[in-house]
């Protein structure tokens, strides 16, 4: 969460695109006043951060074919997770779409850091027309899918995974208030047999709310009930 | 840490800030404990519970509207039981006065809910969030009628002998009349207010934004509103009036004090800057200083004027 100067009445989710020992990477498209504070920022002032907040992808277990999907701003939930797994020897393939080509950004830096990359466009303005799911439905089954943007994106791709009998996480998009875990607003249903689950009374129909600020914002797809 | 003339009383509790963390704004205050000092702040407000347990309301639950925002959570949470099982053991490290925060749909629910938390010792007060609908007269708000204010504030004071505030509901045109009806009945202090009702469509859609359809506006969209219902209750009641509605810094707090509040309510600027509580209180304390006062009791009501006569006040309507 990033905290715009000028008293804006809530804060930015973002997540973190890139970070070293030195430096933390921001990547957000600017939608709004919040967004267009935080884009007016100039070299030597400050800004409010809390974080890193929730979870991440689990990349343990070392798998050996990864394919991401991203969707627009998503991409930049998915750049440290792909440089860890080339770094371990994984083939990773970046399935990246966006609504017109000028809403690709950042691409070439997977494919420099030794991912192969397809992309969609809506609008056919750059890579193949249409949804970047379309190019997921088409490939060859991985090992291991993760994903993260828009949510009709990451609902398609839960289904596609299931066809494939592919585990998938998707990191969830969604309005958010404290990030904390203190406010039960930004939820999802969720098996109460996940791991994920909260702690909560047993459910007549065995799904409960997870909060995607805390037990997320990464989920089996499997596992959700949304 | 110099905190002199910023105490508070409620009841016979004693809080050395006046700042309570709204309920369901704040978690149990574990939540917000990495990026804020909960010694510095008075209560923490828990979350309310019921009887049963609540799923909650479906997504969208949350709409950011300009200056503040919606929400739509329905009361989740395990139910009363199941929370003094298994959730209560981390209240007891607290370090400030944990508030219970009770709501129901039933007077009796209220008052078992009540009796339960209340009966526990890391619960310094408890809250009554009276702002759900009586399932008894056809969903009618117990916030929004002073003989429901009132049953369910009898049936709390029968059960406990702990300090009681009852959160007032800005949705209403006679609060001062509730506000009597709920100090008659026992309350200790008075929360005013709780969120106005609110909602947001999608034009895009053609369908509202939340998915409970309608909401609760917080933020410093309703701090007028908030405001003016504090000055009027302040005029009506003798107990002491927690207010709350957008307060950000510490003149919005100041204008809740001098329109009667002793206490305040933060809820809403923790979402984007946790450190909002801890500033208020170094700044009043310092505000204090300047102004040669030494307690926060000095400036309580003290923009209190009444009203301007009848003409006038109808023609300023205009």
């Amino acid at each position: 969460m990033a905290i715009p100067p000028g008293g804006a009445a809530a804060a930015v989710a973002l997540g973190i695109y890139d970070a070293d020992a030195r430096d933390v990477h921001l990547l957000f498209v600017v939608a709004g006043k919040r967004t267009r504070d935080l884009a007016g920022l100039r070299e030597g002032e400050t800004v409010a951060l809390a974080g890193p907040l929730g979870n991440g992808f689990d990349l343990g277990g070392v798998p050996r074919d990864v394919a991401i999907v991203a969707g627009g701003v998503g991409i930049a939930s998915v750049f440290l997770a792909a440089v860890a797994l080339v770094r371990v020897g994984a083939s990773v393939h970046l399935y990246y779409g966006a609504r017109t080509a000028a809403m690709l950004v950042e691409h070439e830096r997977f494919a420099r850091a030794g991912c192969e990359v397809s992309l969609a466009t809506e609008d056919g303005s750059a890579g193949e027309r249409g949804y970047v799911t379309a190019l997921l439905e088409r490939a060859r089954a991985p090992e291991l899918i993760l994903a993260c943007g828009p949510t009709p994106m990451l609902r398609a791709t839960a289904a596609i995974a299931q066809r494939m009998r592919v585990p998938a996480q998707l990191s969830l998009e969604e309005t958010f208030a404290c990030g904390v875990g203190g406010c039960w607003g930004c939820v999802v249903p969720i098996a109460q047999s996940s791991a994920q689950a909260p702690h909560f009374p047993p459910a007549e129909n065995g799904v409960v709310h997870a909060r995607i600020c805390r037990e997320g914002p990464v989920f089996l797809a499997q596992e959700l009930r949304w | 840490m110099v905190s002199a003339g910023l105490s508070v009383e409620i009841g016979a509790l004693r809080l050395p800030f006046p700042t309570l963390m709204g309920s369901g704004c704040y978690g149990t205050g574990a939540e917000f404990a990495p990026f804020a000092d909960l010694s510095r702040v008075g209560a923490v407000v828990l979350k309310s519970l019921t009887r049963k347990p609540r799923l909650g309301n479906a997504m969208p639950r949350l709409v950011h509207t300009p200056a503040g925002m919606l929400n739509a959570i329905g009361l989740q949470n395990p139910g009363i039981d199941w929370y003094l099982e298994h959730e209560m053991v981390a209240l007891a490290e607290a370090p400030c006065a944990m508030i219970g925060s009770v709501a129901g749909f039933a007077v009796d629910e209220y008052e078992e809910v009540c009796a339960k938390l209340a009966a526990r010792p890391e619960i310094a007060a408890i809250e009554l969030n009276i702002s759900c609908p009586n399932v008894a007269s056809e969903g009618e708000t117990f916030a929004c009628d002073p003989r429901l204010t009132a049953a369910v504030v009898r049936a709390a004071r029968r059960v406990t002998r702990k300090p009681l505030i009852v959160k007032l509901s800005p949705n209403v045109t006679g609060i001062a009349t509730i506000a009597q009806h709920a100090e008659a009945e026992g309350a200790d202090a008075l929360a005013v207010v709780n969120t106005v009702r609110g909602m947001a469509i999608d034009v895009d859609r053609w369908q509202p934004r939340l998915g409970n359809v309608a909401g609760g506006l917080s933020g410093p969209a309703i701090r007028p509103i908030a405001v003016l219902a504090v000055y009027e209750v302040a005029r009506a009641v003798r107990v002491p009036i927690i207010g709350q509605g957008g307060i950000v810094s510490t003149a919005d707090a100041l204008e809740f004090f001098l329109a009667g509040a002793s206490a305040i309510g933060i809820g809403t600027a923790n979402f984007f800057d946790p450190r909002v509580p801890e500033r208020i209180v170094a700044e009043l304390s310092a505000y204090l200083a300047q102004r040669g006062l030494h307690d926060l009791h000095e400036i309580v009501g003290r923009a209190n004027v009444g009203f301007a006569s009848a003409e006038q006040y109808e023609g300023d309507a205009g």
